[in-house]
C-alpha cells in the first residue's frame, strides 16, 4: 500500500519483521521474560498464548516501549532498536491496541485518531490547528482501509465496543502509516470484552490487517487463536515453551502446553464438617451485561471457589451477593429469607463478610491503625465504644494473624500488602456471627508466608461453619480450597464440579473457561 | 496487565509495583524502622500539640510587644470574639471530618440569629428551641442532598448560602433587628469564669462532647473512617450516608447555636453586622486547629485553640498597633503561617 512496503517487499525480502534474541527482563527477584527469542515475517498473525503470570504482558510492555529489556536484542525490519519510551516503539512502526480501551470517549473518531499523530509533521493538524475537513478525510480513508464503517464524526463515547476497537485499530494504524514503515500491530485480549457476533467482525478485520503488516494477537480463547493466527508462541513461567505452526495443532496440545503438568484435584473430605440446611441459596440471579441466570447452593461450612477469566462476570457476581453491586433479576435466599432490596450495610449485619480485590481503596480505612480498622465492621447495635479494649482486642488478632510489625498504632497504609490484608481479614474473623465469607482475590500480591496464613485462617473459619466464596488467583488455589467449583464463562455457569466426588485437573477447568 | 486466565494481576507487575512504596517491610530491620517510627512519633506529638503552641507563641510575642494587652484582659477580649467562630469552626470541622465542606453554616448562623431575634420576644426560650430545631434541619437538608443525589458538597451549600442570605435579608427586612430583653441569654456573656464569658466556656464543652463522640463512640468512629475512604468504610458496613448527613446537621446544629450567642452578645442581629462574617475564619479555625481537608482528621479540642488563634491575629495587631491598613497584610502573612505550621500533613500526598 505504502511506498516503503513495496521497497523493502524487493530489498529485503527475507527480512523478519521482527526479530528478538535472548530478550530478558527481571523485577527483582522475578525473571519475568527469561531469554526470549522469536522472528515474525511481514504479513504474518502471531498468536501469543499463555497462562496468567506467564510473561505475556511483560513482552508486550516491551514491544510498546513502557519497558527496558534488561538484556537482549530487538530487530524490526532489520535494523535493531532500543526502544526508551513509546514514542520510540510507535516511531518503529508498532501500534499497541491495548486491553483497557485508552480513546477518548467524548471526542470524535476522527480527533482520537489524530491524537497519537498530532505533530508538526502531519497536515491535519499542523501547527496545533485543527483541519477538520481533512482531518474528518484523513480519518475516513484510514477506516476504510481497515474496512471499518464507522463515521469519522461520531463521538467515541456513542459507538459499540467493537467500532471502538476498530477505532483503536485504525488509530495504531495511521501512526504507523506516518512513519512510512510496514506496522506491528499488537492487539492485546481484543476479544475478551466482545459479543460472539462483534468477535467475527473483528476477525474480519484481523485478515485485513494481515495484508499491510503484521500482528501479533494475545488471547485466551483458543479456538479463536486457531482460526486466527498462522502460528501460535506458547509462552510460560517467563519463557517460550512452544512455537508451531497453527496446523496440525490441537486446543488441549494447547492447553497442556500453557499449563505444564495439570494439577490435579484431591478429594475432598468434608464428613467432619457441620453441614445441613443451605446458607445461601442463589437462584437465576442476572445482572444485565455482567452475569446471567446463576444458581447454587452453599451450605454453611463449605467453600465454594469460583473461576473465570476476566470478563467472565465472576466478580460481579460476588459483589451482589454482598450488595455492592445491584443484580436485575433472580432471587438470593439467605439463612432462609429471600432477600429484596440488599445493601452493604445489610449484609454486613446479616453476618456476610467481604474482602475486595481492591484491597487499599476498597477493603480497607489506610488512615486508621489496626484496631480501628478491625473496628470499623460493626454487627451490633453498640453506641459508646472503649478504645483502650479494642486496641487491646486488635493486639490480640495481630498475634493471632501474625501481623508484621506488631504495631497496633501505625496507620494501616504504612503495612505491607500482607499485613494490611491479615488485619482486613481479622476485621471479619473477628466478628461473631460472621456466617459468610466472601473473598474476592484474597491472596493477591501476598507473599507466600502471608499467604498461607491467611489461607490457614479461611480453612479455620471454614471448619467453624463459616461458608466461604472464593474467587481464587489461580486455578490450583481454587482446587485446593474449593469444595465446590463453578466455571463462569461470559457471565454464565459453564460446568460445577462437587470435589468430594470429582477430582478435576486445572486443565478440566480452563476448558470450561475460555 | 493483559495475563487474566485466574487472576487479574501478573507476579511481575506486582514486584514492580510494591504494595506501598515506603511501607514497612514485614521482616522489619530494626534500625530504619525505628528511626521512621520515632519520626511518625514526633509528627503525632506535632499534630496533638502543634495548635495549642502556636496559639501560645502568638499571645506571648502579643504580650511582650503590648505587655498592657495582658493586663488589660487581652485573653477575655479574645475568647469574647473568638465563641462564634468557634462554633461555626466546630462544626466544619466535623463535616471536613467526614470529607465534605459547609460553606452555609455561617449562613445558617446569621439567619438562626435575625430569626431569634424575632422570636425571642413572643416566644422566649421556644424561640431557641425554634432556631436550635430549624438550624440542624437545614444542615441534615445539606447533608442528605449532598450524600443521596451525590451532589458536591462545596456546590451546593454555596447554594444553600445564598438561599439563606436571601432568607436573612427577607425576614430582617433589610434592616437591623433588635431582639426583645430576655433574661434567657444574659449569663452568657454577662457572667464570666476565670475571666473568660460563659458563652466561650460553653463552646468549649462542646467541643470536648464533640471530641469524645469521635473518639468514644461508634458515629464518631464511623464518620472518621467515611472521611478517610468512603468506599472501604461502605464495604466494611458502614452507614456513610447517614453518618454525612449526621456531620451535616451537628455544623446547622452548632452553627444555630452560633446565631444564638451573637443575639446573647449583641442583642440585635442584621445581614452585615456581627455574625456576618464567620465563613473564612470558621474554616480557618477547623485548619489551624489541625483539621485535615482531605477528611478524617481532626480535633475538636484543637479546633478550639484555631479559633483563639484566628481571633487573636486581628485583636493582637490592633493592640500591638500596626496600622490599620497593613493589618489585613499582617493577618494574612500570620495566617498562613500558622495553617503551614498546624495543617494536618499526615496522610496527604497531595495538598489540595
Amino acid at each position: 500500500m505504502t511506498k516503503a512496503v513495496t521497497e523493502t517487499d524487493s530489498a529485503q525480502a527475507g527480512t523478519p519483521a521482527l526479530k528478538l534474541t535472548g530478550i530478558t527482563k527481571r523485577f527483582g527477584s522475578v525473571t519475568a521474560v527469561n531469554n526470549v527469542s522469536l522472528e515474525i515475517r511481514r504479513n504474518q498473525v502471531i498468536g501469543l498464548i499463555g497462562e496468567n503470570g506467564a510473561g505475556k504482558s511483560t513482552l508486550l510492555k516491551i514491544l510498546s516501549g513502557l519497558y527496558e529489556p534488561d538484556a537482549g536484542v530487538m530487530e524490526v525490519h532489520g535494523s535493531a532498536v532500543k526502544f526508551r519510551r513509546p514514542q520510540d516503539a510507535v516511531a518503529a512502526g508498532f501500534g499497541v491496541v491495548h486491553q483497557e480501551q485508552s480513546l477518548l470517549t467524548n471526542l470524535s473518531v476522527a480527533e482520537n485518531i489524530a491524537m497519537n499523530a498530532l505533530s508538526s509533521k502531519d497536515n491535519a493538524t499542523r501547527g496545533g490547528w485543527y483541519r477538520w475537513g481533512q482531518l474528518n478525510k484523513e480519518a475516513e480513508g484510514i477506516l476504510a482501509k481497515v474496512g471499518a464503517t464507522v463515521d469519522p464524526k461520531a463521538i467515541v463515547g456513542d459507538l459499540s465496543f467493537v467500532d471502538r476497537q476498530m477505532v483503536e485499530i485504525a488509530r495504531a494504524l495511521r501512526v504507523d502509516e506516518m512513519t512510512g514503515t510496514p506496522p506491528i500491530v499488537i492487539l492485546d485480549e481484543p476479544t475478551s470484552v466482545l459479543e460472539r457476533n462483534e468477535t467475527a467482525i473483528l476477525e474480519r478485520e484481523i485478515a485485513e490487517l494481515k495484508h499491510v503488516g503484521s500482528v501479533i494477537f494475545v488471547s485466551h480463547r483458543l479456538d479463536e487463536v486457531r482460526r486466527i493466527c498462522d502460528r501460535i508462541i506458547v509462552m510460560r513461567s517467563g519463557e517460550i515453551v512452544a512455537d508451531r505452526a497453527t496446523e496440525g495443532v490441537t486446543e488441549d496440545e494447547l492447553f497442556q502446553l500453557m499449563i505444564g503438568h495439570a494439577a490435579t484435584a484431591k478429594k475432598h473430605d468434608v464428613q467432619a464438617r457441620q453441614s445441613g440446611e443451605a446458607l445461601l441459596d442463589v437462584s437465576g440471579l442476572s445482572a444485565k451485561g455482567k452475569f446471567k441466570d446463576v444458581s447454587f447452593a452453599l451450605p454453611p461450612g463449605h467453600c465454594l471457589a469460583i473461576v473465570g477469566t476476566i470478563g467472565s462476570g465472576r466478580e460481579e457476581l460476588v459483589r451482589a451477593l454482598f450488595g455492592a453491586e445491584p443484580f436485575d433479576s433472580g432471587t438470593i435466599t439467605y439463612r432462609g429469607k429471600r432477600l429484596q432490596s440488599w445493601s452493604a450495610v445489610q449484609a454486613t449485619r446479616a453476618g456476610i463478610g467481604y474482602v475486595p480485590a481492591e484491597r487499599k481503596t476498597e477493603g480497607m480505612v489506610g488512615g486508621l491503625n489496626g484496631p480501628d480498622n478491625m473496628a470499623i465492621a460493626r454487627t451490633g447495635k453498640k453506641f459508646f465504644v472503649n478504645p483502650w479494649r479494642e486496641r487491646k482486642a486488635g493486639a490480640g488478632w495481630f498475634d493471632t494473624m501474625d501481623v508484621r510489625p506488631r504495631d497496633t498504632r501505625l496507620h494501616l497504609h504504612r503495612f505491607s500488602g500482607g499485613n494490611q490484608q491479615k488485619v482486613v481479614m481479622a476485621k471479619w474473623l473477628k466478628s461473631e456471627t460472621l456466617q459468610l465469607l466472601i473473598l474476592d482475590h484474597p491472596l493477591r500480591g501476598l507473599d507466600p508466608g502471608a499467604a498461607e496464613t491467611v489461607n490457614e485462617k479461611i480453612r479455620g473459619a471454614r471448619d467453624g461453619g463459616t461458608a466461604v466464596v472464593l474467587l481464587a488467583d489461580t486455578l490450583e488455589e481454587a482446587l485446593e480450597m474449593g469444595d465446590t467449583i463453578l466455571v463462569m464463562r461470559d457471565g454464565e455457569i459453564t460446568a460445577s464440579f462437587d470435589l468430594t466426588v470429582d477430582t478435576p485437573t486445572t486443565l478440566d477447568l480452563l476448558e470450561k473457561m475460555v | 496487565m493483559s495475563d487474566r486466565i485466574a487472576s487479574d494481576q501478573s507476579v511481575p507487575s506486582e514486584v514492580f509495583d510494591p504494595e506501598a512504596p515506603d511501607a514497612v517491610p514485614a521482616a522489619s530491620v530494626e534500625t530504619p524502622t525505628a528511626d521512621r517510627h520515632r519520626r511518625w512519633r514526633l509528627i503525632d506529638l506535632w499534630a496533638t500539640v502543634g495548635p495549642l503552641a502556636v496559639f501560645i507563641i502568638l499571645f506571648a510575642l502579643v504580650s511582650i510587644l503590648r505587655p498592657a494587652f495582658l493586663g488589660g484582659g487581652g485573653l477575655s477580649i479574645v475568647a469574647t470574639q473568638c465563641t462564634a467562630i468557634l462554633l461555626v469552626a466546630l462544626g466544619q470541622c466535623l463535616v471536613l471530618n467526614v470529607g465534605s465542606i459547609d460553606l452555609s453554616n455561617a449562613a445558617i448562623a446569621l439567619f438562626s440569629a435575625i430569626l431569634l431575634a424575632k422570636t425571642i420576644g413572643p416566644a422566649g426560650a421556644g424561640g431557641l428551641v425554634l432556631v436550635v430545631v430549624l438550624g440542624a434541619a437545614i444542615g441534615a437538608l445539606n447533608g442528605f442532598l449532598v450524600s443521596f443525589f451525590q451532589v458536591p458538597s462545596f456546590a451546593l451549600t454555596l447554594g444553600t448560602l445564598g438561599i439563606l442570605q436571601t432568607a436573612s435579608l427577607i425576614i430582617s427586612d433589610k434592616t437591623t433587628v433588635y431582639a426583645a430583653k430576655s433574661g434567657l441569654l444574659t449569663p452568657m456573656f454577662g457572667s464570666a469564669i476565670g475571666g473568660l464569658v460563659s458563652a466561650f466556656w460553653t463552646a468549649v464543652i462542646i467541643a470536648i462532647v464533640l471530641w469524645a463522640m469521635l473518639r468514644f463512640t461508634t458515629l464518631g468512629q464511623s464518620m472518621t473512617a467515611v472521611g478517610l475512604n468512603e468506599t472501604g468504610a461502605l464495604f466494611s458496613g458502614i452507614r456513610t450516608r447517614a453518618m454525612k448527613i449526621a456531620a451535616f446537621m451537628f455544623s446547622g446544629l452548632l452553627a444555630s447555636i452560633a446565631g444564638i450567642m451573637i443575639i446573647a452578645q449583641a442583642g440585635s442581629a442584621s445581614s452585615t453586622g456581627l455574625g456576618s462574617d464567620l465563613l473564612l475564619p470558621g474554616i480557618t479555625a477547623a485548619i489551624v486547629g489541625g483539621t485535615a481537608i482531605t477528611g478524617g482528621i481532626t480535633n475538636p479540642i484543637n479546633v478550639v485553640f484555631g479559633a483563639l488563634t484566628v481571633t487573636l491575629i486581628p485583636v493582637g495587631t490592633a493592640a500591638i498597633g500596626i496600622p490599620s491598613e497593613a493589618q489585613s497584610l499582617v493577618y494574612g502573612l500570620v495566617i498562613i503561617i500558622a495553617v503551614a505550621l498546624t495543617i494536618s500533613r499526615k496522610r496527604v500526598g497531595v495538598v489540595k
